[in-house]
C-alpha cells in the first residue's frame, strides 16, 4: 500500500521499494513507495528480496525512475537516477540512533543542533535529548530524526548556571515546551556524573510492616495466635457461617495444607492472599501486621464441578500446578489455608459467582485478622519500614496498571478497609473502569483485592499486588520520581475500552509526566485497550514502555507506533499459557528491563525493533546488556520446567 | 425437503443430455447429464430423488440428511486430463469454458497463469479461498503445467488482496517455476488480455485468446477444483460464492455450497434482505445478470448481489456500451426499470466486431468519450447510462 509523506519521513532510513507498478521517467514520491512495516511479511512470503545496494526512502524521494518497474521491486542505483544525496545531519542522526555512538565533544554535539530543524512540527517533540556528563565531556543523544524541532539562535544561548555545559544549555534553551524536563535532565546528569551527590528526596508517607512468624496452623475451638501457632476455629462452624453470608455460596470447606501435602489435589486457584490487618492507620500508612509462613488460598467450582475460571484453570496436584515463589503465588514452605467454595450451578461465569466466593471466604480471613490484631506485640519477629519517596528533580514517572474489568470474574476490589479485604472496597467495574490513582504504598499494603480469573499463568493475584515488583523497583529507583500507580480497568466492549483509554490519556496529559510504564495481566481482549493506553500516552509526547505476557499465544493483536518498547512477561519455555499458576506474571527481572527501557527512552535512546517472531533470546540479551551496563547480576526466575509435569502439560502442552 | 435445480447448460457449448429419469434416486457426485458436443459432465450435488427432467434442467428433491464428505468418486484413471473431463470442470470464473478442452492445448515452454485478480467489485470468495487453500492452488498449477507442458507458472493477483498475496507467496516460495505476479489495482485487471499484457508484455488483439501468447489462464477456483478432482476424485459439485449488497451480513462468503441450490437460501443465510431492496444480480456488478430468488447456483456463479431499488429517472438517456461492463441488453433493462426512455446508443470507440461480438481493443486503458457523449446529446439524451470500467 502506498505511503504518505509523513510515513515516508518516519521511515527515511528504511529501504525504498515500489508499492505499485510505476512508469519510467517519473519523479519518485511517497505514494510510489511501499510501507516498510509490511516488508517482513513480504520477505517472509518470498515476494520481496532486499539487495545490499537498496536505496533508502530519503535517497529516492525526488529521484527519477529509469524505466517502468513493477510493484515490490526494491529501488537501487540500477533503476534510479538522480539519487538524492543525504545531508550530514542524517548521518549524525543515525549515529545518535545508536546509543553508544553519541557525539563526544562539544563541537560535534552542536552539529545536530544546527541541522535538525528540517521537519517543523509544532507539537511537543516525543523525545528530545538528554545529556549525560562523563569524563568532562557531554553526550547528547538524539532519537529518531522526527519531530525534533530545535531552532537554536546560536547567539542567544546559555543563560544557564550549569558549569561545564554550554551545549546542554543550548538544548535546554530551545525546548520551550519541554523546559521542565530539560531541567530534570540536566540535574539527573549531575547525579550520574558523581555518585556522591545526594538525590533530592522528599518522604511523602511511611508504612510499617510488622511480621508475625507462623510455623503451625491447626484447627481448634477459637481463632487465635499463640506463639508461632495459628489456631483456626472448627472449620465446620466457621465455614457454615461464612457460606451463609452469601446466598449463592452453597458450600465451603477449609483445609490446612502443609508442605508435606503439596501433592494433594486442589480445584482451580482463584486467589492467593496475604493474611494481614491494619494495626494503626489506613491502608498505605500506619502499621500493618502480616503473617509470614502462611497464606490464604481460595479455590472453587460450581455445583456441577465446573472450575471457576476463564481461559484455563489450575486444578490438579498443587506441586505440579503452582509456579512457587512468584510475586502472586505461595512460596515453597508456606502453609496454605485453603478454602474451597462451591457456588450455585452455572454461576461460575457470572459476576455474582466469583464475587460471592471472595466475600464469603473473606469472613474466614477477617476472623484471622481480628486474632492478628489482638496478638501480643512480643510476637513481632521483624519490623519493616517502607517509605514513599519523591525525587523532585528526577523524571516524573507513573505506573499504569491495567486490571481486568470485563465483568464476571474479571473484576477487582479497590481500596478495602483491611489489607486485601473486601469490606469498604469498590469494584472497578462499578467505577466504570476509569483510572484510579493509588499511592505505591497503598498498592503494597493490600489496596487491591484481585478477583481476576483469567488464564492462571498470567493473572495477578492479591498477593501479586502486595509484592508488586514493578512498583517496588520503581520506588527503589533514585533516577526517577515515581508519582503514583494508576489503575485502569479493561472493560468488555471496545467502545468502553476507548472511552477509558481516552480518559487515561487526558489524565496523563494533566500530570505533566516524563515517562510511563503500562502493565497488564492476561492477554487477548485486554490488549486492545492496553495498546490504546500506550497510544494515548505516547501521542502526548510521554515516553512509554508496555509490559504484558505476549510471547506465542498472547501475541499482540493490535499495535501502534508508540509500542516500540515492550517487555514480555513470558517465562514459559514454549511461550504459552500452560495453566501453571502465576507462571507468566510480572517478576523483578521484568521490572528491571522495563525501567532500563524507559530510562533509555526518556534519555532519547532508541530501543531496537522487535523480531518478527517471538524469540526468547531477545530477553536474555536485554538482561545481559543491563547486567553489563550496570555491573549487576539479575536473577532470572525459573519456569514450569522446574516442576513435575502437570496433567495438562502431559496431555496438552508438552505431550511426550 | 429442498428442490435443487441443475441447469443443463452451465458451460460454453450446448445443453447436456440428461441420463436420469423422474423418480430415480441419485447420490451426491453421481453423473446425471452428459455433453452432446462441446460441454461438460453434470453431477448431482446432493443425495435425492429426481422430480423433473426437461430440456433445460434436472430438478431433484434433496434428502434432509446429507453428508458432504460422502460423494461418488469420478472413475479411476491415470490421466489428469481425463480426470478433469470426468469431473465436469469448467471455468468457474464466469466463462464456463470446459477446462479439459482448454488444457488439451500444449503450450510447451509457455506460461500457465492462475488468475487471482478477483476483479469484480464486491466479490471476495476467491480471495478468501486463496488465503486458505494456497497450497492446493499451487499443487493444481503443477498438475496443469504437467498437462500442458508449460514452463513457467504465474499467479496473477493484486496487492490489495494482502493476506491472499502473502499466503500465495508462501505457497510457491520453494517452487522454482512458479511466481506471484502483481496486477495493477483496476477493473478489469482480471481480464485475460489485460493479464497477458501486464505479465507478458504482449498485446492480444480483440478476440484473440491467451494461447496466442503461449499462455493459458485459469481462475483460482477452477484450479482448486482440478486439485480436488485429481487428488480427492471429486467431481465439480460444489461452488464458492459471495453474497453482498442489501443483505444483513455484508460480504458473506459461502464456501463449497452444493451447485443447484437457489439464491434465496443464501440470501436468508446471510441474514436476509435489508428493505427496501431491488433486483438480485447473479455474478459481479459489471458482468452479472439479473436473476431471481429461484436462480440456482451453477458452475459459473460467483455471487448473488442484492441491489437497491432502481432510482427513478424519467429522462431521455443515451447508452454507452463497454466490453467490461453491462452490455446493451442489460443497459436497456436497467434503463427501462429506471423509467427512462432510451434515445441514443453508442459503443465505446475501442469496441470492434470480432466473430459477431464486440470486443475491446485495449481493456483497462480507456479513451475519452467526448465524441460519443456529444453525439448522444445531439440525439436528445439528457443523461447517459454506461457500464464503463474506469474508476
Amino acid at each position: 500500500m502506498s505511503i504518505t509523506k509523513e510515513t515516508a519521513m518516519d521511515h527515511a532510513k528504511d529501504p525504498a521499494v515500489l508499492c505499485c507498478r510505476a512508469e519510467g521517467g517519473i519523479t519518485i514520491e511517497a505514494p510510489n513507495l511501499e510501507d516498510p512495516s509490511l516488508f517482513d511479511d513480504y520477505v517472509d512470503s518470498g515476494l520481496l528480496e532486499l539487495p545490499d545496494n537498496v536505496l533508502t526512502i530519503e535517497q529516492v524521494l525526488g529521484a527519477k525512475l529509469k524505466e517502468t518497474t513493477d510493484a515490490l521491486i526494491p529501488l537501487t542505483p540500477d533503476n534510479v537516477d538522480d539519487i538524492q544525496s543525504v545531508s550530514d545531519d542524517s548521518s549524525d542522526d543515525s549515529d545518535a540512533d545508536d546509543d553508544d555512538a553519541a557525539t563526544d565533544s562539544t563541537d560535534d554535539a552542536s552539529t545536530p543542533v544546527e541541522n535538525t530543524d528540517q521537519p517543523v512540527q509544532s507539537t511537543v517533540a516525543p523525545v528530545v535529548s538528554s545529556s549525560s556528563v562523563s569524563n568532562g565531556s557531554i553526550k547528547i543523544d538524539i532519537a529518531e530524526g522526527k519531530g525534533i524541532h530545535l531552532e537554536v539562535p546560536m547567539t542567544a544561548t546559555a543563560v544557564q548556571d550549569q558549569t561545564a555545559a554550554p551545549v546542554a544549555a543550548q538544548v535546554n534553551a530551545t525546548e520551550n515546551a519541554d523546559a521542565a524536563s530539560n531541567n530534570d535532565a540536566t540535574s539527573s546528569d549531575d547525579s550520574d556524573a558523581s555518585s556522591d551527590d545526594e538525590v533530592e528526596t522528599k518522604v511523602v508517607r511511611e508504612l510499617e510492616r510488622d511480621h508475625f512468624k507462623i510455623d503451625k496452623v491447626v484447627f481448634g475451638d477459637k481463632t487465635e495466635i499463640n506463639g508461632t501457632t495459628l489456631t483456626i476455629r472448627t472449620p465446620k462452624d466457621l465455614c457454615k457461617e461464612a457460606a451463609d453470608t452469601e446466598k449463592i455460596v452453597k458450600d465451603m470447606a477449609l483445609e490446612i495444607i502443609t508442605p508435606d501435602d503439596y501433592d494433594k489435589y486442589s480445584e482451580t486457584i482463584m486467589d492467593v492472599q496475604p493474611i494481614a490487618c491494619k494495626k494503626e492507620g489506613e491502608i498505605g500508612t500506619g502499621v500493618t501486621r502480616v503473617l509470614d509462613g502462611t497464606v490464604f488460598m481460595l479455590t472453587g467450582t460450581d455445583e456441577n464441578g465446573i472450575q471457576i475460571g476463564e481461559f484455563g484453570s489450575s486444578e490438579g496436584e498443587l506441586n505440579k500446578n503452582i509456579m512457587w515463589g512468584r510475586p502472586g503465588s505461595p512460596d515453597k514452605g508456606d502453609i496454605l489455608i485453603k478454602a474451597q467454595v462451591t457456588i450455585e450451578a452455572g454461576r461460575n461465569m457470572e459476576r455474582v459467582g466469583p464475587l460471592a466466593s471472595h466475600k464469603a471466604a473473606d469472613v474466614i480471613v477477617q476472623e484471622i485478622r481480628e486474632a492478628l490484631k489482638k496478638a501480643d506485640d512480643s510476637l513481632v519477629v521483624k519490623k519493616d519500614e517502607v517509605q514513599q519517596k519523591r525525587h523532585p528533580n528526577q523524571k516524573r514517572v507513573v505506573i499504569v496498571k491495567e486490571i481486568m474489568g470485563q465483568g464476571a470474574m474479571h473484576d477487582n476490589l479497590i481500596m478495602p478497609i483491611e489489607p486485601v479485604g473486601t469490606l469498604g472496597a469498590k469494584p472497578n467495574v462499578d467505577l466504570g473502569n476509569l483510572p484510579i490513582m493509588l499511592s505505591p504504598l497503598e498498592v503494597l499494603d493490600g489496596g487491591i483485592h484481585a478477583l481476576t480469573c483469567i488464564g492462571p499463568a498470567s493473572k495477578e493475584t492479591s498477593r501479586h499486588y502486595w509484592r508488586e515488583p514493578m512498583v517496588q523497583a520503581a520506588m527503589d529507583d533514585e533516577d526517577i520520581d515515581l508519582v503514583g500507580v494508576l489503575f485502569v480497568g479493561s472493560p468488555q466492549a471496545n467502545t468502553e475500552k476507548f472511552y477509558v483509554s481516552k480518559r487515561l490519556g487526558m489524565t496523563i496529559e494533566a500530570m505533566d509526566l516524563d515517562g510511563a510504564i503500562v502493565t497488564t495481566e492476561g492477554f487477548g481482549n485486554n490488549h486492545i485497550d492496553f495498546a490504546s493506553h500506550i497510544e494515548e500516552i505516547g501521542k502526548r509526547g510521554v515516553p512509554v514502555v508496555g509490559m504484558t505476557y505476549s510471547a506465542v499465544q498472547g501475541a499482540l493483536v493490535v499495535g501502534n507506533k508508540y509500542m516500540d518498547a515492550m517487555v514480555d512477561n513470558n517465562k514459559s519455555a514454549q511461550g504459552i499459557e500452560n495453566e501453571i499458576f502465576e507462571n507468566n506474571t510480572l517478576c523483578p527481572e521484568d521490572a528491571i528491563r522495563a525501567l532500563a527501557m524507559l530510562e533509555t527512552k526518556m534519555a532519547g535512546g532508541k530501543i531496537d525493533k522487535p523480531e518478527r517472531k517471538w524469540n526468547p533470546n531477545v530477553k536474555e540479551n536485554n538482561i545481559k546488556v543491563i547486567e553489563e551496563h550496570d555491573g549487576v547480576k539479575i536473577d532470572v526466575e525459573p519456569n514450569e520446567q522446574s516442576l513435575p509435569k502437570s496433567k495438562k502439560r502431559l496431555e496438552i502442552y508438552e505431550k511426550e | 425437503m429442498e428442490k435443487v435445480r441443475y441447469l443443463l447448460k452451465q458451460h460454453v457449448g450446448g445443453p447436456d443430455t440428461p441420463i436420469v429419469e423422474e423418480g430415480q434416486r441419485v447420490r451426491r457426485g453421481e453423473l446425471i447429464a452428459e455433453p452432446s458436443g462441446l460441454g461438460a459432465n453434470i453431477h448431482a450435488s446432493l443425495n435425492g430423488t429426481v422430480i423433473s427432467v426437461n430440456d433445460k434442467s434436472i430438478d431433484i428433491d434433496a434428502d434432509e440428511e446429507q453428508n458432504k464428505d460422502d460423494y461418488v468418486h469420478i472413475p479411476d484413471s491415470d490421466d489428469y486430463l481425463t480426470d478433469i473431463k470426468n469431473a465436469g470442470i469448467v471455468g468457474a470464473g464466469g466463462a464456463g469454458f470446459p477446462t479439459d478442452v482448454k488444457l488439451s492445448n500444449k503450450i510447451t515452454g509457455g506460461y500457465l497463469i492462475a488468475n487471482a485478480a478477483e476483479c469484480e467489485p464486491l466479490l471476495c470468495h476467491n480471495t478468501e479461498v486463496e488465503e486458505r487453500y494456497a497450497n492446493q492452488i499451487v499443487r493444481g498449477m503443477k498438475y496443469m503445467m504437467e498437462i500442458t507442458d508449460a514452463k513457467v507458472g504465474y499467479i496473477a493477483t493484486k496487492k490489495i488482496h494482502h493476506a491472499a498475496l502473502l499466503a500465495l507467496g508462501k505457497a510457491c516460495k520453494n517452487e522454482p517455476n512458479i511466481k506471484v505476479k502483481l496486477l495493477t489495482n483496476m477493473y478489469p485487471a482480471g481480464d485475460e488480455r489485460v493479464i497477458v499484457r501486464q505479465l507478458l508484455d504482449i498485446v492480444l488483439k480483440p478476440g484473440e485468446l491467451p494461447i496466442k501468447a503461449n499462455a493459458i489462464i485459469q481462475n483460482t477456483e477452477t484450479i482448486k477444483r482440478i486439485t480436488e478432482a485429481i487428488e480427492d476424485r471429486k467431481p465439480f459439485i460444489d461452488k464458492d460464492i459471495t453474497l453482498d449488497g442489501r443483505i444483513k451480513e455484508h460480504s458473506t462468503v459461502f464456501e463449497n455450497v452444493p451447485i443447484g441450490l437457489p439464491a434465496k437460501k443464501f440470501i436468508d443465510a446471510a441474514g436476509g434482505y435489508i428493505s427496501p431492496h431491488g433486483d438480485i444480480t447473479v455474478g459481479g456488478p459489471f458482468t452479472g445478470k439479473t436473476g431471481t430468488e429461484e436462480t440456482p447456483v451453477t458452475k459459473t456463479t460467483g455471487a448473488f448481489l442484492v441491489a437497491m431499488p432502481y432510482p427513478q429517472a424519467h429522462k431521455k438517456i443515451g447508452l454507452l456500451e463497454c466490453e467490461c461492463g453491462g452490455q446493451e441488453p442489460r443497459l436497456r433493462e436497467i434503463a427501462e426499470k429506471m423509467g427512462s426512455e432510451v434515445v441514443a446508443f453508442r459503443r465505446c470507440k475501442r469496441m470492434v466486431l470480432v466473430n459477431g461480438r464486440y470486443r475491446c481493443s485495449l481493456p483497462g486503458i480507456c479513451p475519452g468519450q467526448a465524441e460519443a457523449v456529444l453525439g448522444m446529446k445531439k440525439e436528445g439524451a439528457e443523461a447517459i447510462l454506461t457500464g464503463t470500467c474506469q474508476d
